[in-house]
């Protein structure tokens, strides 16, 4: 499998902390975003210990398929879908066991969302509001559905769109890895085909730019670490106002062959002349 | 004698003085100050006077009490401090020098970072919310899921079987080896579409390598399918079913 992929974090212009996080394993093709929340520097700490544990855990199972999984089996679903599931759930034991330790680490939590490619397979988790999106062709696609007080309500048609992104709410979480010693985490499965493009993303992206412009920036990127730099610019450009995260995965990617690279060579000489 | 200004933003939202009798902060409608907010623990956090000292303590709150942007457990106020709940702020302020500069002048300390931090709801809270919620997905979806499979009926088409029950939260109908929906012949893609098993159980169809249909409707976004829904895509039809 071949992907193209890019990266960056970054604090936003108002947070003095970074309390995102990512952590990527390309040789098994996963991809991890967490974000972390509480005093002082707990909320860094609670989303590298969730991403890290993750992907130890994945890691881990890859190498040795015998190993242990944490919590109940998913029916209906693939191995490294309930791997990944497993891994959230232990991330969130760790999370919640650390928090319990470590008096000032007290509250501390994190949001994750990870996906896991295999073959045309994307086994997809997320707890939270941390999201994953799909570009196909033009059309982008919120993968995810956030685990917040206003989605849920947006959800049962007592808040409008339009009311839930003018909320004074919009903050409030109804899941958390760290909270509790018990997660529930939503998993689900994609086709994955040639040429889609897959953005993970902490709130601070989304909260400062619509679908629209994301759709435009991943379309028009030339490859994916550029689609990623472009997206944290342009939400600290609108704000940046929470810290910014963006994971961006481009399947087989076409567009990073002979062409891309042609492409970006006369864009360079352009340039130097 | 000392005095707390509630507010949100930039509007206050209450003033109340602090004298022999504690202040209690909190969600609640029998705390002294009622901070109606999820973010907000039942009971926060209090405030009180002691030998001449005006103190503040968090009740060992979810989302946290923070004094100038630092998040404590016990401390003394003074006339200037800016305490910070959820995200309201308190001003604490000598009654007798109330005046709009110094209001002004609180605003620019430095509790606003934590304004919009991301918080969770308070345990009791997020419990008797989710018991809500659960109570309510349940009445909602009894009728369409309970006791009934949903499944796929070829109507037309060249596919490996007549009919196909949706075990799985993903199904492919196409050619490729992970499709559950088989279609044969030379020029089937091999991804053609995509069904999705929400959490609520809810399917949702997708467009992969081809656009489906739905009752002659081109799928843009993914759709929710109901029982009888038509589905056309790569030159199969299908009918979506909840079989008894």
């Amino acid at each position: 499998m071949v992907n193209d992929l890019g990266s960056r974090t970054d604090a936003g212009r108002v947070r003095e902390n970074n309390e995102d996080s990512f952590c990527i394993a390309p040789e098994i093709n996963l991809f991890v975003l967490s974000d972390g929340m509480g005093g002082q520097a707990s909320g860094e700490v609670a989303s590298r210990l969730a991403t890290e544990t993750i992907v130890a855990y994945c890691r881990e199972a890859q190498a040795t398929p015998s190993s242990a999984m944490t919590g109940a089996r998913i029916a209906g679903v693939s191995d490294n879908s309930n791997r990944l599931a497993s891994a959230i759930r232990l991330a969130n034991r760790a999370v919640h066991q650390a928090a319990e330790q470590t008096p000032e680490q007290r509250g501390m939590g994190a949001t994750v969302v990870a996906i896991w490619l295999a073959d045309q397979r994307m086994s997809l988790a997320h707890v939270g509001d941390s999201r994953a999106y799909r570009l196909r062709g033009e059309t982008l696609e919120q993968l995810t559905q956030d685990h917040s007080f206003v989605a849920d309500q947006v959800r049962r048609g007592s808040m409008t769109e339009q009311e839930a992104a003018s909320s004074n709410l919009q903050n409030v979480l109804l899941r958390a890895l760290g909270v509790d010693p018990e997660v529930q985490v939503d998993v689900d499965e994609h086709v994955l085909l040639e040429g889609d493009t897959i953005l993970l993303c902490s709130d601070g992206l989304t909260h400062e730019l619509s679908d629209a412009q994301i759709a435009g920036v991943l379309g028009d990127a030339e490859d994916a670490q550029d689609a990623a730099d472009r997206l944290v610019d342009l939400a600290n450009q609108a704000g940046g106002e929470d810290n910014i995260t963006a994971v961006v995965v481009r399947h087989a990617a076409k567009p990073a062959g002979t062409f891309a690279r042609v492409g970006r060579w006369l864009k360079g000489s352009e340039v130097q002349s | 004698m000392s005095k707390l200004v509630l507010k949100f933003e930039n509007s206050v939202l209450k003033e109340l003085s602090v004298g022999a009798k504690e202040v209690s902060i909190g969600r609640s409608p029998d705390n002294g100050l009622v901070i109606d907010n999820p973010a907000v623990s039942h009971y926060h956090a209090r405030v009180f006077n002691e030998e001449g000292r005006l103190m503040l303590e968090d009740f060992g709150s979810m989302n946290g009490t923070f004094v100038n942007g630092q998040r404590v457990k016990m401390v003394t106020l003074k006339p200037g401090d800016s305490v910070g709940i959820g995200k309201h702020t308190i001003v604490v302020t000598d009654s007798r020098e109330v005046r709009a500069s110094s209001l002004d002048h609180d605003q620019s300390r430095p509790a606003a970072p934590k304004i919009n931090e991301t918080v969770m709801l308070d345990t009791k809270e997020r419990r008797d919310f989710l018991q809500k919620v659960a109570a309510v997905g349940e009445s909602a979806q009894v009728a369409p899921t309970r006791l009934k499979i949903p499944t796929l009926v070829v109507l037309e088409g060249r596919t490996d079987q007549r009919e196909y029950v949706l075990n799985d939260k993903l199904t492919v109908i196409g050619k490729s080896a992970m499709a559950t929906v088989k279609l044969r012949g030379w020029f089937a893609p091999k991804a053609a579409a995509q069904i999705n098993r929400r959490e609520d159980n809810s399917y949702y169809i997708g467009a992969a390598d081809r656009t489906p249909t739905v009752n002659g409707n081109a799928v843009g976004h993914p759709t929710k399918l109901a029982s009888g829904d038509i589905i056309e895509v790569a030159g199969v039809e299908l009918e979506f079913i909840y079989r008894d």
